[in-house]
């Protein structure tokens, strides 16, 4: 899923530390963002779920 | 000879590469530390609530606790670390630019603090970046931590979605603003009016007790709370020794709160080589939180025993006597903090009285200890600590020094940023049906309503629930 190197080793083997993110979700791509979308989704599904079985216990 | 310099060199350029590798493992290690620190203060306000709650409230008081934790968090890692860089030349700046020192700014924030693009690689593991993780997970804590605070004034009558929905705009946007004017080297809190609130006394207490204030006027009283002829009933939580234990975990939690308001020197994105210093820049140690931040909690607790005599006031006169000198913490010399948090103490209780007065039904006296105390707090400091320079040596040459007018214009901004808020939003909530829970349901108790799992199944039971 967008992982940049093949092994640790190659990360180690290369000059110097890489100076990129090694988020799973793909550093420099586009993935980063839809893992944001997707988490703010969920977030917002549970609060609009959890409100709506809350008021269902105050009828 | 020749050959031997070479060799020198070659030693000297490995022993500086070791000696900073140190000291970036050090500091990366003191941020992180500070985090399960302050997570001891989540766990304190978990018990301090759940005590204060009567029997039949307990676990939806801590299920609200819980939640605010939760989503403050992941709201911060969404848009409050944003708001954090971005603001802090705003509205003077209205398209919020970059600051004196360069570190602030909307195009600053885009580049660092958003989850996606090329500024997610500073939002998650980096083998170059031994810093924006523990930077980020220290802020996260001070946003959970102001939304909590609010959460112990609401309990046993406000619903946890509405409640959620609070503690994220508190935690986020309220605190995340109040943090980028007022505690932020580019801040226009500071850079105009000087500012200064190392420990956050204002930014945070205050905003988040003004905040809980804003939400009560909403919210109203808990059922039984006053009598028809406006006298107050004194609802008693049912556990006094969980309610003082959780507060003095509270205060442990402050010290890795505090010890995270301190920025170690010898790293890209300190202010000195050599010398830890504030936020602002403005040089200190951590010996003087090893002073002042027991002789504050001292100072507290003996003041509110003075005037109360009971273990909840004392123990919130502890958090008090911390709060009122956590502006000048890192200045103050120990006996004025003695002195100044024992004041704070003895004011404590007949201010919380006043407002209770008012028919404000404040259930843990939350607006009291962080909202008046804090405004207290930064005002104590404008009055001993004025001419104090606000800024570091690096600051331009007309920055201002902290003075009585600064930290004043500063308690009115951190006042009007937690009470505003906290009215608005609740109010809007409240128009939604989701802020008061009814007072039928208030009455059966909310445990026995909507939690599936009992607080003490084999004893205590509350004369008033069902359950």
């Amino acid at each position: 899923m967008g992982y940049f190197a093949e092994s640790f080793a190659e990360l180690y083997n290369a000059d110097g530390w890489i100076d990129m993110g090694m988020f799973i979700g793909g550093a420099g791509s586009s993935a980063a963002g839809w893992w944001t979308v997707i988490a703010t989704v969920m977030l917002l599904g549970v609060l609009v779920k959890g409100n709506s079985d809350e008021q269902d216990h105050y009828k | 000879m020749e050959d031997q310099i070479l060799a020198l060199t070659a030693d000297l350029a490995a022993v500086k590469s070791a000696a900073q590798v140190t000291n970036t493992m050090f500091a990366e290690m003191y941020y992180y530390v500070t985090i399960p620190l302050m997570v001891l203060i989540h766990a304190g306000f978990l018990l301090y609530e759940m005590g204060a709650t009567r029997v039949k409230n307990v676990l939806s008081s801590g299920v609200k606790n819980l939640l605010a934790f939760a989503f403050t968090i992941a709201a911060w890692y969404l848009f409050g670390w944003w708001f954090y860089w971005a603001l802090p030349t705003w509205p003077l700046d209205l398209a919020a630019g970059a600051g004196y020192m360069e570190i602030s700014g909307i195009g600053y924030a885009n580049a660092i603090a958003l989850p996606w693009g090329d500024s997610a690689q500073y939002m998650g593991p980096n083998m170059a970046d031994n810093a924006s993780g523990v930077f980020w997970g220290a802020f996260a804590l001070f946003a959970a931590t102001t939304a909590s605070i609010a959460s112990g004034a609401l309990i046993e009558r406000i619903q946890t979605v509405g409640f959620v929905i609070c503690a994220i705009v508190l935690g986020t946007a309220a605190w995340g603003i109040a943090a980028a004017w007022g505690w932020h080297a580019d801040g226009w809190l500071v850079t105009e009016f000087g500012y200064h609130d190392f420990g956050a006394a204002g930014l945070v207490h205050a905003v988040a007790g003004f905040f809980a204030l804003g939400v009560l006027l909403n919210l109203g009283p808990r059922v039984g709370k006053f009598n028809a002829d406006g006298s107050a009933n004194h609802l008693a939580g049912h556990n006094m020794p969980l309610t003082v234990t959780g507060l003095m975990l509270i205060i442990v939690g402050f010290f890795g709160f505090l010890m995270a308001c301190i920025i170690l020197p010898g790293e890209g994105w300190s202010w000195y080589a050599d010398k830890g210093t504030t936020i602002y820049g403005t040089p200190m140690t951590l010996s003087a939180l090893a002073f002042n931040v027991p002789l504050a909690a001292a100072g507290g607790i003996i003041g509110a025993w003075v005037v109360t005599r009971d273990p909840f006031w004392m123990m919130s006169g502890c958090l008090a006597g911390i709060i009122s000198v956590a502006s000048g913490l890192d200045i103050y010399f120990g006996s004025t903090v003695i002195a100044v948090s024992m004041l704070a103490g003895m004011i404590l209780k007949p201010c919380a009285d006043w407002l209770e007065g008012l028919g404000i039904d404040d259930a843990v006296g939350c607006v009291t200890v962080h909202g008046t105390i804090g405004l207290f707090g930064v005002m104590m400091l404008g009055i001993l600590g004025s001419g104090i320079p606000g800024l570091g040596a690096f600051a331009p040459d007309d920055t201002v020094a902290i003075s009585i007018w600064g930290q004043f214009v500063g308690s009115i901004v951190m006042f009007l940023l937690g009470f505003v808020p906290g009215y608005v939003v609740s109010w809007i909530v409240g128009k939604a049906g989701m802020l008061r829970i009814p007072d039928s349901v208030q009455e059966r108790g909310l445990d026995a309503v909507k939690v599936p799992a009992r607080a003490y199944p084999e004893g205590m039971a509350s004369p008033e629930s069902e359950s």
